[in-house]
């Protein structure tokens, strides 16, 4: 098996992604994706020079828009019905350490 | 009037029966909660049962059925109908089998399923799946797996199995599934009835929660290919609300007498010869193209080359969607929630990896990895050159012939447990794959039982995109052929309902 | 810390902008049908598809199309025909789905540009313009009489949506650091977001600032935005670096945000260079990393250090078609676009006889070019002889009334062309003073009456009959001999004390010019 992936990197992975793992489930993370990874690897043997990929199986679809017209949405306690902690009308996090991306 | 095991009828004969008055749609109704209530406890198929919503849409069928409007209500008026447990529906937990989503209540209900609201369903509840879809057994369930009808220690495949076996169960005439890789066709192939996964498009995605945006798609199952026609023109056709959907002009229910008298059918040889594939299911898929040759179709080999490529492109594609879909589940807005972190990213961390189970969370960091700078080029980019090669493959075929006639899955329904390895788990979606990566449709209708198993097994037709009524017609004249698909063995002869 | 000016004799500094434009002017979302609307109660403009909820998919909202393909058009971009949506995928509690929708390498608008008139003191902080003769071009630059030109390249104009606002609870001043948890609106999460990015083709704060202001000024005339830069619906970031004067590599930038005026934008760039210059000067080392400019401390602070390129995970949108727009699609919008300030000025100039600082001036605002095209009307006949004196009322005390009453509109105010008129013929017929005029113009706009009607009640008729100023002349300069004696002595900059001396006399109404011209006339004589 090809080491595509090491403990770290599955470690960096599971921070990006918000996946808390414990230490003892790395291991097996990593060895799990590195087996999944080896059984892609027909992908990378393909001959595909000048092939065009095809993001969307949708044929010639193209353009597809709505109009500028309002529609009624949610009351706000339809919005905060599934909300874990809520407070004031808004939904309620615990504090932010670290920035967003940019915008 | 005798408890009828209304779940075991098929959604014409329903019909028939409230047109001549000789049971009420409220009868209809109750019967088939009395059916779940009954016989589920063995299969959990269900995860919830909406005894309220039913019986409400059945007082209105009553109603239409008072004033002479029945005709009028659509074409699922007063059939019960289930809905796999990633479709929202107001009123509803809308669960996908998940941890995740244990306590989430639908806001919204999904284009499909309120189509067949509209359409006069009676919707009886949301059936079981693999989590979020990922499996081809059910078996990943947060809530435990379902279980075959045909045989109680065997999977009935998945993902979307809870609405297979509910309708082989005898359960309801008709349920909803949705199909990222075979997840409607392989567990109406292990189930012994019909699943149609329609080509991309044809259906609105609105309101299933997504998997692989670009390969999911919704489609119905029943025992009879006349109830899956019903369903199709309840459910087809183009939603405002999702992009990717299309307008079609397609009567179902119009060609299913027209036999395949002159129809040109395509057998894949490298399907045929594929290893993997037991002999009982080639045996069974080639007397189903002879008999077809009987009644009159033209048999033509035709090559699909690329689709030894499918798998893996498809577990470059459903991974990478699948981790930026399953983004959104991060304890702020709804889903699960783990109690007591003062700082986002470890509350984030805890309920994400305590909400999602193994399968998801190894695509989700999959997806993640293979989607990262420099890799996206060795994988998801090939991926979708080869999506263009296999579309390609699709298009050349469909010149030479009208539709096509593959195995669903290489085997019967296996043991619980028997397979382990996700790689291996992969590769029961090997015939059905490509379709997903190429978009255009696909139908398992039941062809027999193998002979060494015993076990029901499926014929996968398959039609040029947006031409989905000729695989309803294929599968009307194999049905001819083979009879109706029964309710399995154990649940037949109304023991559901009794 | 050294001056601007000196830093940049030394350094050159390169600048690049990123400005992000909330197309506010639409009716709802990009995504969904979800209304626009600024400081509504939270969370009640949403629904699944702008809370991101399991299921929900995007529709494109085709005004926003057309809006961005009109920025563009107007910054003089290509139009990308075939694009598509992508995925930008990273956690953050503002934006529901967890991935923000965008747009990949190709933009709907791509390669454009705007030429920037700098003049004034706004040129002194271009380094060697001394060095350039009128006409002759250097770089992106070309030198004009009082200033030059900058030719400013626009990389991209990209469509996005915007993501909910977050209120940090708890912390100082509803700063993150420190704050025990946040509140999450997403009433805003979905606006239809254009962000344009330049090349980095600016080289000082007021070139920044021009550039900025140019292109508020045609958003606005496009209709496409409120660009309100206190509400957050037009945002600007900048990425600095600096390199020494003669060398052509590249510094490590820094990116600042937080420059949410005008001036804030000019003086946090002016800070960055000038902080990067010390550092360097030092022997120090410029970090790759944000940073957050504090106008109250007139510093910039680290806000996250980028140790990595970010990986954002970005691929084709599934769920949203691609675009293939037609040539039919593209005309029509450019059918919808208005004149441009660039070209009011154009024809400002040459209809009125206008110089191009003023015309500029006059159609950097919709709402002034209006009024002062409202103003030409009114004067019909004398337009040519009045155009130059209602332009100075308009760039200068307009103007500034305008800057110093925020929520005062030309339009529908008492001040109408009509009575602005009425006003520049009493100052040109020199019943007024051009001090007085002025007033008038206050009390025309805060007392809602004619200027003649102020001028009779103020009793503010110029005196202009020169007999009775040489009376007063003669008075001035009989009680001053001194400075009589001081003036015949050179000091001829005493001429404003018998000027001031003679109004004061005559009570501010006496006619400076026939002042002016009596007391030259005695003194010189």
């Amino acid at each position: 098996m090809t080491q595509h992936l090491t403990e770290s990197d599955v470690r960096g992975i599971a921070e990006y992604t918000r996946i808390g793992l414990s230490p003892g489930e790395v291991g097996r993370m990593t060895a799990d994706l590195n087996s999944i990874i080896d059984s892609l690897a027909p992908i990378t043997e393909y001959d595909l020079e000048g092939v065009e990929p095809t993001f969307h199986p949708i044929g010639g679809l193209s353009n597809v828009m709505r109009d500028d017209e309002p529609v009624p949405g949610f009351t706000q306690e339809e919005a905060l019905s599934n909300a874990p902690k809520q407070e004031d009308g808004c939904f309620l996090i615990p504090s932010i350490l670290g920035e967003g991306g940019d915008r | 009037m005798a408890q009828q095991a209304f779940g075991a009828m098929s959604a014409v004969q329903i019909q028939e029966g409230l047109k001549a008055k000789d049971f009420s749609a409220a009868e209809v109704a109750r019967g088939a909660l009395d059916g779940i209530a009954a016989a589920d406890g063995q299969v959990h198929s269900f995860l919830q049962v909406t005894e309220d919503l039913a019986l409400e849409a059945a007082a209105r069928v009553d109603d239409a059925l008072a004033a002479g409007t029945f005709d009028e209500l659509g074409p699922l008026a007063g059939v019960p109908v289930g809905f796999k447990d990633n479709m929202n529906l107001v009123g509803t937990r809308t669960t996908c089998s998940s941890r995740m989503l244990a306590g989430y209540e639908s806001p919204y209900t999904a284009t499909c399923v309120q189509r067949c609201l509209d359409a006069g369903a009676l919707p009886m509840g949301k059936l079981n799946m693999d989590e979020f879809a990922f499996g081809s057994s059910t078996e990943t369930s947060a809530f435990g797996p379902t279980r075959n009808p045909w045989d109680l220690g065997r999977v009935p495949g998945g993902s979307s199995g809870g609405s297979a076996a509910a309708v082989a169960a005898g359960l309801v005439p008709v349920t909803l599934g949705s199909d990222t890789g075979g997840s409607i066709r392989q567990p109406a192939s292990f189930c012994g009835v019909v699943g149609v996964k329609p080509t991309y498009g044809m259906v609105s995605r609105y309101g299933v929660v997504a998997f692989g945006s670009s390969l999911d798609q919704v489609g119905p199952f029943s025992r009879t290919v006349a109830d899956a026609a019903l369903a199709m023109n309840a459910i087809a056709g183009r939603d405002p609300l999702d992009c990717t959907s299309q307008p079609n002009g397609l009567d179902f229910t119009a060609s299913l007498e027209a036999g395949v008298e002159g129809m040109r059918i395509g057998i894949v040889p490298e399907f045929m010869d594929a290893p993997g594939l037991t002999p009982e299911v080639r045996e069974r898929i080639q007397e189903a193209a002879a008999k077809l040759e009987a009644e009159g179709a033209q048999l033509v080999d035709v090559s699909l080359p690329n689709a030894k490529a499918a798998m893996s492109a498809y577990y470059v594609l459903g991974p990478c969607e699948a981790f930026s879909n399953l983004a959104r589940f991060d304890s702020v807005r709804y889903g699960y929630c783990d109690p007591g972190h003062k700082d986002l990213n470890a509350q984030y961390d805890a309920s994400r990896a305590a909400g999602f189970g193994e399968e998801a969370r190894r695509r989700i960091m999959l997806g993640s990895y293979l989607l990262s700078a420099g890799v996206y080029e060795k994988y998801y980019y090939p991926a979708q050159q080869v999506r263009t090669l296999i579309t390609q493959d699709y298009t050349r075929a469909f010149e030479q012939v009208d539709c096509i006639l593959t195995p669903v899955a290489p085997r019967t329904a296996f043991e619980f447990g028997e397979i382990g390895d996700p790689t291996e788990m992969y590769l029961s979606d090997m015939f059905t794959i490509s379709i997903n990566i190429a978009g255009n449709g696909g139908m398992s209708v039941p062809v027999g039982l193998g002979s060494d198993t015993g076990l029901p097994i499926g014929a996968q037709v398959i039609a040029p995109a947006f031409q989905d009524d000729r695989m309803t017609r294929v599968a009307a004249a194999l049905e001819r052929i083979y009879g109706q698909a029964s309710v399995a063995p154990g649940f037949a002869d109304g023991k559901a309902g009794e | 810390m050294r001056k601007l000016e000196e830093v940049l004799n030394d350094w050159e500094a390169v600048i690049g902008l990123e400005v992000h434009a909330e197309l506010t002017t639409l009716e709802t979302k990009m995504f969904c049908g979800c209304k626009l609307e600024f400081g509504a109660e939270p969370n009640t403009h949403t629904c699944p598809v702008c809370l991101g909820l399991p299921g929900a998919l995007p529709v494109p909202n085709k005004a926003a199309i057309e809006g961005i393909v009109l920025a563009g058009l107007a910054t003089n971009c290509d139009i990308e025909k075939h694009t598509t949506f992508y995925r930008k995928n990273y956690m953050y509690p503002d934006m529901a789905k967890n991935f923000q929708t965008t747009q990949g390498p190709v933009a709907f608008c791509m390669r454009g540009h705007l030429d920037l008139d700098v003049d004034g003191p706004a040129a002194r902080e271009r380094h060697g313009l001394d060095a350039l003769e009128p006409g002759q071009a250097e770089g992106n630059i070309t030198r004009t009489e009082d200033g030059y030109t900058a030719h400013v390249g626009i990389t991209r104009i990209h469509m996005e949506e915007d993501a909910g606002k977050m209120v940090h609870v708890g912390g100082g001043e509803g700063r993150i650091a420190g704050a025990t948890h946040s509140l999450v609106d997403y009433n805003r999460a979905g606006t239809p977001l254009i962000e344009l990015v330049t090349e980095p083709d600016l080289r000082t704060p007021e070139e920044a600032r021009l550039f900025m202001q140019k292109l508020r000024a045609i958003y606005l005339a496009l209709g496409i935005s409120d660009c309100s830069m206190e509400e957050g619906s037009l945002r600007c970031d900048g990425n600095v670096s600096l390199r020494r004067r003669g060398s052509a590599g590249l510094g490590v930038k820094t990116e600042l945000k937080n420059m949410n005026s005008f001036k804030n934008l000019h003086d946090g760039l002016a800070y960055e260079i000038c902080r990067q210059a010390e550092v360097l000067e030092e022997g120090g080392q410029i970090y790759q990393e944000t940073r957050h400019w504090d106008p109250s401390a007139k510093r910039t602070i680290v806000m996250r250090v980028k140790e990595t390129a970010d990986d954002y995970r970005l691929f084709p949108e599934p769920d949203l078609a691609p675009y293939d727009l037609s040539d039919e699609f593209i005309e029509a919008v450019r059918a919808k676009l208005p004149e441009l300030p660039d070209q009011k000025a154009k024809r400002f100039e040459a209809e009125f006889g206008l110089s191009a600082y003023d015309a500029r001036h006059l159609t950097e605002h919709g709402s002034t070019a209006r009024f002062f095209e409202g103003c030409m009307a009114e004067a019909a006949g004398d337009a040519a002889a009045l155009a130059k004196p209602v332009a100075n009322l308009v760039i200068n005390d307009v103007t500034a009334y305008l800057n110093a009453h925020e929520g005062f509109a030309l339009d529908g105010s008492p001040l109408t062309p009509e009575r602005m008129v009425e006003l520049v013929r009493l100052a040109e017929a020199d019943s007024i003073s051009s001090k007085q005029a002025k007033e008038v113009l206050l009390a025309v706009i805060e007392e809602g009456k004619a200027p003649k009607a102020i001028v009779e009640e103020r009793g503010m008729e110029q005196v202009s009959d020169a007999g009775a100023i040489e009376a007063v002349v003669d008075e001035v300069l009989a009680a001053n001999p001194d400075k009589v004696e001081q003036y015949k002595g050179g000091k001829t900059g005493l001429m404003g004390f018998f000027v001031g001396q003679c109004m004061k006399a005559m009570a501010g109404q006496g006619n400076p010019k026939v002042i002016n011209e009596l007391l030259a006339a005695k003194l010189d004589a």
